[in-house]
């Protein structure tokens, strides 16, 4: 079966991991670099952090907690076989003005390498499986209905298909992000894991902190009931 | 497990609409990048690619609805109603973000592939069930690994795969500052290789279970036995340069299929003509294969790097070679590589088997490999 071992998240004033119950608070993006090495949430920097777009950090640092919060830890050297799919609402849309404008603005002389780059939905995934060292399929899709539902769902089925150890499913946003590590697991005897099912239910909704506020609230109920 | 096979595809490419045109221009050995004449390209680091003739910037007809809509409505009729839609592309509809950034729209939503995806369903007369699904340049073999995917696990039992790129200015000035254009022509797998050529297509594949490809009493033209996807997870627009990433999806690919590498017959490789991508696939072939040099074939010297649609142009070609027992020539390709000799020809090569390996990577290190069946 697939279980949920790990969920991450960030938001513009707080970020947290689900299921080890942890919240912080923080005073923007441009701060949490230096936090999560402070923390030990980053292992080792992330190179060229400063030249990311937005969704690449939100990325990123969701991808973390969520790690953090599975208990996998990682490392560039030492590759794991393990998946990056993603959805958000507009792609790269802002990447791709951010970078066309500038060119147009410089005179149409020469565009910019650095920007260009993040002119591809798959590019935040890309940057997390680099530092990360995740090795196995990576993809974004976008489902006519924007629902997280498809999204987990189909890391789930990935994970069956492609024989990968776990897959990590990321809807990041750039003022917001949450990723889910997903594995197979025999059986739900760890008290820690959550099934597919309930976290596709708990995370069904609206808002970004609606959802977090019910994924938090299912794992208070599992706690209470084992 | 029901098996993924493919019923109808076709593809507009620069050397013309239908796959025909495509198979027959690549056996002529001459190639169809041109000079861009669409936009200036003073600054930029060529001024050819693989443009569709006649294929014009206009308001009422984006570049890719000019090369989707022919290709579509031809077989509206005979793609089912309940068929589920996934479209490949990097860049979609990508001239409303030009004239947005110039001030003659109001806004850039309109380029994004969630609203190419709608037209295309349109077209196409489905209900409206489908996703976009981007990967960089390996974005349409990803498209059609799920497609098989989602027929063998029998979550639908038709999938219509649609795979669109066009050459515009956002995308050539990007990668010319990266320098990664040939300042001529994409020699792929040529000694004197310098870089990639952009290219415009579209193309499309629909996949159906066997089951229901008999029912509906449609020809098969082949199936998508296997299909493996890794990550390099090493650099953001390079490769790795032992092709291990690429190494390991076609192992995997090959696991999926159920067949070893000595069934595989030829190989379509990504060959985009930069140094490092032909490098890293020679390495990653040579090591699954060892020794037994195989037909190894890229189109990309002849319809250039068409970026999303790549992939599913040549699934449709490889299909073809299948066929016909024969690959295609690699189209410019004049000194043979050392790393690649005796595996790519400028030579149509024949073989002998029922089985192909088709390859694809891209920028963020990512690698799909697909076996296709006769």
């Amino acid at each position: 079966m697939i279980a949920v071992t790990g969920i991450g998240w960030v938001n513009l004033k707080e970020y947290g991991c689900i299921i080890g119950k942890y919240k912080k608070s923080h005073n923007g993006f441009d701060s949490l670099h230096s936090c999560f090495m402070d923390e030990s949430i980053f292992l080792y920097p992330v190179k060229s952090i400063k030249r990311f777009d937005i969704i690449s950090r939100t990325t990123c640092y969701s991808v973390a907690l969520a790690l953090k919060d599975a208990g996998i830890s990682y490392s560039h050297d030492h590759k794991k076989n393990i998946g990056i799919l993603g959805a958000n609402e507009e792609g790269c849309l802002e990447s791709n003005i951010n970078y066309y404008k500038d060119y147009i603005d410089c005179g149409r002389i020469k565009a910019r390498g650095n920007l260009f780059i993040y002119t591809l939905p798959s590019t935040p995934l890309a940057e997390a499986a680099i530092h990360f060292g995740l090795s196995g399929p990576l993809l974004h899709m976008s489902f006519k209905e924007k629902r997280i539902s498809f999204l987990l769902n189909f890391a789930g089925k990935s994970i069956i298909e492609e024989e990968v150890s776990a897959t990590v499913a990321v809807k990041a946003e750039k003022s917001n992000a949450v990723s889910f590590v997903l594995e197979k697991k025999e059986d739900l005897l760890n008290t820690r894991d959550l099934a597919l099912e309930n976290v596709i239910a708990a995370a069904e909704k609206t808002s970004f902190d609606e959802m977090i506020e019910a994924l938090e609230e299912f794992c208070e109920d599992k706690a209470d009931l084992s | 497990m029901a098996k993924a096979v493919a019923t109808v595809c076709d593809m507009v490419t620069s050397y013309g609409c239908g796959a025909d045109l495509c198979w027959k221009g690549l056996f002529s050995g001459i190639t169809a990048i041109r000079p861009i004449e669409r936009f200036s390209t003073q600054n930029m680091q060529t001024s050819n690619a693989a443009t569709i003739p006649g294929l014009k910037i206009n308001k009422d007809e984006t570049l890719v609805m000019q090369m989707l809509n022919p290709l579509l409505s031809k077989i509206s009729a005979d793609i089912p109603h309940d068929t589920f839609v996934i479209l490949a592309t990097t860049n979609g509809e990508i001239e409303f973000l030009q004239r947005y950034v110039y001030g003659e729209e109001n806004s850039a939503k309109e380029s994004l592939p969630d609203c190419l995806l709608e037209k295309i369903m349109l077209i196409a007369g489905t209900y409206g069930k489908g996703m976009v699904v981007s990967s960089a340049c390996a974005s349409s073999s990803i498209a059609a690994s799920m497609a098989a995917s989602m027929v063998r696990n029998k979550d639908h039992d038709c999938v219509l795969v649609v795979g669109c790129d066009c050459v515009s200015e956002f995308v050539t000035a990007g990668f010319s500052s990266l320098m990664a254009l040939d300042a001529d022509k994409a020699k792929p797998f040529d000694k004197n290789r310098q870089g990639l050529s952009l290219g415009e297509a579209a193309g499309y594949v629909l996949i159906m279970s066997e089951e229901r490809a008999f029912i509906e009493k449609r020809t098969v033209i082949g199936e998508i036995a296997g299909w493996g996807m890794t990550n390099d997870s090493n650099h953001i627009t390079g490769p790795s340069r032992d092709g291990s990433g690429l190494y390991r999806a076609i192992l995997k690919a090959l696991k999926s299929a159920g067949v070893s590498g000595k069934k595989i017959g030829a190989i379509s490789a990504h060959g985009t003509g930069t140094v490092y991508n032909d490098s890293m696939e020679i390495k990653a072939i040579k090591k699954v294969f060892c020794e037994r040099a195989l037909p190894v074939y890229s189109v990309k010297g002849g319809i250039g790097h068409t970026l999303g649609a790549a992939g599913l142009l040549e699934i449709i070609i490889s299909f073809r070679t299948l066929d016909k027992q024969v690959t295609p020539p690699t189209v410019n390709l004049c000194n043979i590589d050392e790393e690649a000799f005796g595996w790519v020809s400028p030579y149509p090569q024949p073989f002998e088997s029922s089985f192909t390996l088709s390859t694809n990577s891209g920028f963020g290190g990512v690698n799909s490999a697909l076996i296709l069946k006769r």
